[in-house]
């Protein structure tokens, strides 16, 4: 250890170098760190969407869902395989184990997609990845504006399709520009049921003549004297004349034209989502998806840097108008700890300054917090961890503990210069000093340390939203720790002045009010030590208290971040039509500009383009954009205005309504199903009994005491109007089965024949019948069909239509359908409230064959979590208390340290109280992170008491003179902690939220744990001294 | 030693405790919304404001003629009794022809001169009807032979109109019933009566025929079009018809929202007869009670608030 050291002071000029390099590769990692609102909180998770023209659930279950499935099955590191068939969509979600490379992830998905199409019947769709980002990677939102009011939805998507995304996507970083809302161009060949009998003529014969009538080829080249000429064939329809000129028949020379037959428009294709805005009309709008791993903030700001190009380019009066920006969030989280760590810096430099005393030694002690801050950014890209609200919050939290080594290591060296006869060298003495103070710093360091790892065995969302937290604490103080050995004396030798220690004469305020201290200290640790029953009443109070006020604490996951968009979630009738989903979300974004604060409103409703996030029709999401709040009429709170927003809306008939936040909204999303306390997952074949069997369990969870909240997922409600061929019918006529569905697939829902291509855009011909002749149960009875011999029958001739109610979507996790019923626990334990439903389940409910429960949610977490750290906590409180054991060879020096973490945890207790605070995941790292700090200051008092005693003066007096040489040190440390967080506890903006529990119970637990260590550490001494003997 | 071992057990025991505790509470999601008690009363109040302001539109019950109507495809044709065929009586050589393709004839109008190849005279070929010569074969100089030349003459003021009977409907479709023929979208359906309906079903289509007799006297109707028959099958008068936009399902059930001073309610009717407008209530609503009109699915969603509310499903 010496011989370290001596090698550090012997190296000085060396250790400077690296220093200095360390800080520039710092600087260059902090311009290049990845910086993002939150954590990557999304395991890695590839999505499979097949897109099914007009399927139903059940069959996009079978046909498309469950081939995909069984390809997927199998594949190395796959944690989960869960999917959801909606109409007309098939979504496969699979999850990969935490810390899986998404390429290699999706390598492998794509590999077995590949088997996956082979299965899927012809014409069905083929199945395809989604973008490479995580629900967070929805980093813009834009609408177009169009001021000239001259054109139409189809013309807006157009635009938006073919001259705005092709732009956007070059952007690097920008993987999926996602079109929502307006209609996509198609031409539609609208064919009248009257002519093809008039012609006889089939649909599929219309199909094909326009599938044959459709395309360019190419005929290499001829040579004309010395030149050449390409040679190609011009047949490719580019219009609606060119595409009604298609010949379909030609009877004794009459030519009959498609337009004979059809009439020729351009049209929207079916769609399943919109988008409106303010109440007045519907927009066109854009979702940009940023890629995986990239730097949000950088892409918003080149996306803004295209912006203005964009809209150069667009045809007049229309326009490009951002709504939401992650990048708003990012900055202004970013900047609050940014704030608090600038705030935090320069407290922590007054009081080094105020208790040193001396500029030189405190700025050998402050340059440890831009090296370790710096050594830190370094780590973090090498570790992949982006800059974020929770790393950047674990840096702010460590501030304060990043001088700590070094206060105590320049502490040392200076008093030592100050006291040492001036016969070693320089470097002799600060070498003695470093190797005095070296094993408590080291192991005070790694206790710390140590009690952040079981964060990082937290598992799910939580888990790795706080995991970058933990993370970043362990590198700084590893950093700081660097500082304190390596640098911290070799910058000691350059500033510290020479020998012999000048200073000692003059008086400065600093060294005043130390020594005002000390002698206000002195009586009162005299005091405690000989009376140190005292001390011991003063402990049990401050515990009594501790107990009294720690269980009137409430809770909560994590206080919620205000990220200054409000989200009105809305949700309709499952059946609902996505023209009344439109008109009732029109009617809610008008009452909502009723409200003067609010400058803008702008509604999703069902899903745009694939890829992006999967909601249903009668589901929307209303942005809600505020007025600067200045021109607020009343001094209204956000929570104020969110209050208005509940009033004005709770009338709404035939919408539920519930107020959340962008990202809120998407980290929500993803622990859905686990979020009640109990979600008991009932894996079985048949809907229907699946629904049934469901409700049974609802019931008598529901008789259970303690239960709240029973929820059965709803997983039917969507009317269907089933077209069940009459095999009888079509047998005495000799169709088949196919014959007739072609003409229910092709007249009702529209096929598509081709494509029209105008330059480079593209659009689809969709062949139909008008909506007179298919708009309606009748009519659609009334569709014709001509059989092989001549006969022609109406469709009710041949099928039985009737209307059933449907299932709205189904979901299934690892090749099993399933339904959820969830469930809160109130007023009870849960863990006996799950062994209560288990037995009453068991009694109660006789499951049919192949039908099975699986019990999660939130109570698995827990059991799960608490498994872990059952083990993980006692290993390292016995990896704590060795240390503490190494440190003073003693079991009862190493007690008397410990005795500091109850004092510092009442102290939090109590400050989370005063401030009207509840316990939640941060509070409680802040507990976590008191632990080591609590336990610091004690190692540095008693390893002084230790020493004095070694050398021979007595007990009581060794408690009273070495605490009062130690006031300093312990003083600084625990201050410089402190008012590192200050700032944090007092900080409004975006992301202080979050961090606001865990500075208050940190520092609380200072105060507490700082008073207590000065007085009961001396004071207990004697009776835990191992010197007596 | 032994109790410092001990007391060290103890405490290591308690702070692992405290510390699972620290932890647990960072897994443990605590629900702070409270579910607000939805009252489950069937009656709900809505302010006529707020009717106005979703679109809901009320009536008051009432009886009407409901109309019920059966659609089949048909295809116009010329009266046989009103087609005539002038052949040539003799065969012979064409001297002159009168008339052309489209040419209105009145009876005995001359149509051709041909000259017998037997006598070696001239006779004169003349319409027998009154009517439009549809086709003819006879060009000059050219031999008429029996029976390949003809002129084909129709009278059209009057046409048929062959209306197809599928099986299913072949009970219902009556002598005298009115029709209405829909030629296209645009055009004011022509009323008629059906005159005929075959006794047997045609072997290929395996339908009958129903004819409908027309006027044509401007010409409008052209045999060979096809068109739509609406056959009024029931024309009967019923105490209590209302808007089919104003029935709802609930619970598989019809259900209709009738309005009075407590409120909006849910009533469950029964329907008896129907046509793609309107719907007869046989019970559940009376006379000159106000009912939702239009808009119902917006309080049927209000009343089924509960069961969808169940958490923001993506």
């Amino acid at each position: 250890m010496k011989k370290l050291i001596q090698f550090v002071l012997e190296n000085r000029f060396l250790m400077v170098l690296i220093g200095v390099i360390i800080i520039g590769t710092g600087y260059y990692s902090y311009k290049n760190l990845p910086l993002d609102a939150l954590p990557e909180i999304t395991p890695p998770v590839v999505r499979v969407y097949t897109i099914t023209e007009g399927l139903a659930p059940e069959e996009v279950e079978q046909l498309v869902t469950y081939p995909v499935e069984v390809a997927m099955a199998g594949l190395p590191n796959i944690a989960e395989l869960r999917s959801i068939s909606t109409f007309g969509l098939s979504i496969v979600n699979v999850f990969f184990d935490d810390g899986t490379d998404i390429y290699f992830a999706r390598q492998l998905v794509n590999e077995r997609l590949q088997e996956a199409s082979r299965q899927i019947p012809e014409g069905y769709g083929t199945p395809e990845m989604g973008p490479i980002a995580t629900v967070l990677g929805l980093v813009m939102f834009y609408y177009l504006e169009d001021e000239s009011e001259t054109y139409s939805l189809e013309e807006l998507r157009t635009i938006q399709d073919w001259m705005i995304k092709p732009i956007l996507r070059t952007i690097p970083g920008v993987t999926e520009v996602i079109s929502v809302g307006g209609y996509e161009k198609q031409f539609q060949v609208i064919v009248q049921p009257d002519a093809l009998l008039r012609y006889e003529i089939s649909l599929n014969e219309i199909i094909e003549k326009i599938q044959t009538n459709n395309s360019n080829v190419g005929a290499q080249y001829i040579i004309k004297n010395a030149e050449e000429f390409t040679v190609r064939s011009i047949g490719l329809v580019n219009s609606m004349d060119d595409l009604g000129k298609i010949v379909i028949k030609s009877v004794d020379g009459t030519p009959v034209f498609l337009n004979d037959l059809a009439e020729i428009g351009i049209g929207g294709e079916i769609r399943r989502g919109l988008q409106t805005r303010n109440g007045e009309k519907e927009v066109v709008a854009g979702q940009i998806v940023k890629l995986f791993g990239t730097n949000s903030s950088v892409i918003i700001e080149r996306v803004e840097e295209k912006l203005t190009e964009i809209n150069d380019m667009l045809p007049d009066g229309v326009k490009m108008v951002p709504y939401y920006e992650q990048k708003t969030l990012v900055n202004a989280s970013l900047s609050t700890v940014t704030n608090a760590l600038i705030q935090g810096i320069m407290l922590v430099i007054l009081v080094l300054i105020l208790f040193l005393s001396d500029i030189r030694s405190s700025l050998v002690v402050a340059f440890s917090i831009p090296f370790s801050l710096l050594f830190s950014l370094v780590g973090m890209s090498y570790f992949g961890i982006s800059a974020n609200l929770m790393s950047l919050s674990g840096l702010a939290i460590a501030i304060g503990l990043l001088v700590d080594d070094s206060i105590v290591i320049v502490e040392n060296i200076s008093r030592i210069l100050r006291e040492k006869d001036p016969l070693k060298s320089k470097i002799q003495i600060i070498i003695d000093a470093c190797v005095e103070i070296f094993q408590p710093v080291v192991f005070s360091t790694l206790i710390i340390i140590l009690v952040f790892i079981p964060l990082l065995t937290i598992q799910g969302v939580e888990g790795r939203t706080f995991e970058p937290l933990a993370y970043t604490v362990i590198l700084a103080l590893i950093s700081s720790l660097f500082y304190a050995i390596f640098i911290g004396p070799a910058l000691s030798h350059f500033l510290l002045p020479n020998l012999p220690f000048e200073e000692k004469n003059k008086i400065s305020f600093g060294q005043k009010f130390q020594d005002y201290l000390i002698k206000l200290y002195k009586p009162i640790v005299s005091y405690f030590v000989s009376f140190p029953r005292v001390s011991v009443i003063i402990t049990l109070v401050f515990l009594f208290i501790g107990a009294i006020i720690f269980p009137r604490l409430g809770s909560e996951f994590t206080p919620e971040m205000n990220e200054g968009t409000t989200i009105v979630t809305v949700q309709m009738a499952p059946s609902i039509s996505l023209e009344e989903s439109k008109r009732l979300a029109m009617l809610v974004e008008k009452r909502l500009m009723n409200i003067p604060e609010i400058e803008e409103v702008v509604t999703v409703m069902g899903t745009g383009e694939v890829g992006g996030e999967y909601m249903p029709i009668n589901m929307g999401d209303i942005y809600i954009n505020y007025k600067p709040k200045t021109q607020w009429n009343i001094p209204l709170s956000k929570d104020g205005i969110e209050d208005k927003i509940r009033e004005k809306l709770a009338s709404v008939p035939g919408v539920v309504i519930s107020l959340t936040q962008p990202i809120k909204m998407l980290t929500d999303e993803l622990i859905e199903g686990v979020r009640g306390d109990l979600a008991i997952k009932l894996f079985g074949n048949d809907l229907e009994k699946l629904k049934a069997q469901g409700d049974n369990i609802a019931r008598v969870l529901g008789n259970i005491s303690g239960a709240a909240d029973v929820q059965v997922e709803q997983t039917v409600g969507s009317p269907q109007l089933v077209i069940q061929i009459d095999r009888q019918a079509i047998a005495r006529y000799g169709i088949n089965v196919s014959d007739v569905q072609e003409v229910v697939r092709s007249a009702i829902g529209g096929v598509t024949a081709g494509q029209v291509f105008e330059g480079i855009q593209r659009f689809n011909i969709l062949v139909r019948f008008p909506e007179k002749y298919r708009g309606s149960k009748e009519a659609i009875e009334n569709i014709l069909i001509t059989s092989s011999m001549g006969a022609v029958l109406p469709l009710s001739e041949l099928a039985h239509i009737r209307e059933v109610v449907g299932p709205r979507q189904i979901s299934r996790k690892n090749n099993q359908r399933f339904i959820t019923i969830q469930c809160n626990v109130s007023n009870r334990d849960i863990g006996s409230f799950v062994e209560e439903a288990r037995e009453n389940l068991k009694n109660e409910i006789k499951l049919p064959a192949g039908y099975f429960t699986e019990w999660g949610g939130q109570y698995k977490l827990q059991q799960e979590a608490n498994k872990k750290l059952i083990v993980i906590v006692p290993i390292i409180l016995i990896i704590i208390l060795s240390l503490l054991f190494l440190n003073f060879h003693s079991l009862k020096n190493s007690l008397l340290i410990i005795l500091n973490i109850p004092l510092a945890l009442v102290g939090g207790v109590v400050a989370l109280w005063l401030t009207n605070q509840n316990l939640s995941v941060p509070s409680s790292i802040g507990f976590i992170a008191l632990f080591g700090i609590a336990l610091e200051n004690g190692m540095v008092l008693l390893t002084y008491l230790n020493q004095l005693v070694k050398e021979g003066v007595s007990v009581e007096e060794a408690s009273i003179s070495g605490a009062k040489m130690r006031l300093r040190p312990v003083l600084m440390t625990a201050l410089t902690t402190a008012l590192g967080l200050l700032p944090l506890l007092f900080a409004t903006g975006t992301g202080s939220e979050v961090q606001r529990p865990l500075a208050t119970v940190v520092v609380g637990g200072l105060v507490t744990s700082t008073i207590l260590t000065l007085l009961v550490i001396p004071a207990l001494y004697k009776w835990f001294s191992d010197e007596l003997k | 030693m032994n109790k410092t071992i001990i007391s060290t057990a103890i405490i290591t025991a308690l702070l692992t405790f405290f510390f699972t505790r620290m932890y647990y509470v960072s897994v443990e999601i605590i629900h702070t919304e409270n579910h607000e008690e939805s009252n489950h009363e069937s009656e709900q109040n809505f302010s006529q404001e707020l009717l106005d302001e979703f679109g809901i539109v009320v009536e008051t019950a009432s009886g009407g003629i409901l109309e019920r109507t059966i659609e089949l495809p048909g295809e116009i044709q010329i009266d046989p009794d009103r087609l005539a065929h002038i052949t040539p009586r003799f065969d012979g050589v064409v001297q002159k022809v009168f008339k052309q393709i489209g040419d209105t004839v009145k009876k005995d109008d001359l149509l051709a001169v041909i000259e017998s190849n037997e006598s070696l005279t001239t006779y004169e070929l003349r319409s027998s009807i009154d009517g439009i010569v549809l086709d003819m074969h006879f060009t000059k100089g050219e031999t008429a032979q029996r029976p390949d030349h003809f002129f084909a003459v129709a009278d059209l003021s009057e046409v048929w109109v062959n209306l197809s009977v599928y099986q299913k409907y072949l009970s219902q479709i009556k002598m005298g019933q009115t029709v209405n023929m829909i030629f296209s979208s645009d055009d004011q359906p022509e009323k008629g009566q059906i005159s005929y309906i075959s006794p047997t079903l045609d072997e290929q289509t395996r339908t009958a025929m129903a004819r409908v007799i027309l006027k044509n006297n401007e010409l409008k109707f052209r045999p060979g079009q096809f068109i739509t028959g609406q056959v009024i099958v029931d024309n009967t008068y019923c105490d209590l018809i209302v808007p089919k936009t104003a029935l709802e399902t609930v619970n598989d059930k019809p259900v209709i929202f009738t309005v009075d001073e407590h409120g909006i309610e849910p009533k469950i009717v029964t329907i008896g007869k129907k046509n793609h407008k309107s719907v007869e209530i046989v019970s559940g609503l009376t006379l000159g009670q106000t009912f939702v009109q239009k808009g119902g699915f917006v309080l049927k969603a209000e009343f089924a608030k509960e069961s969808f509310g169940g958490g923001h499903n993506h």
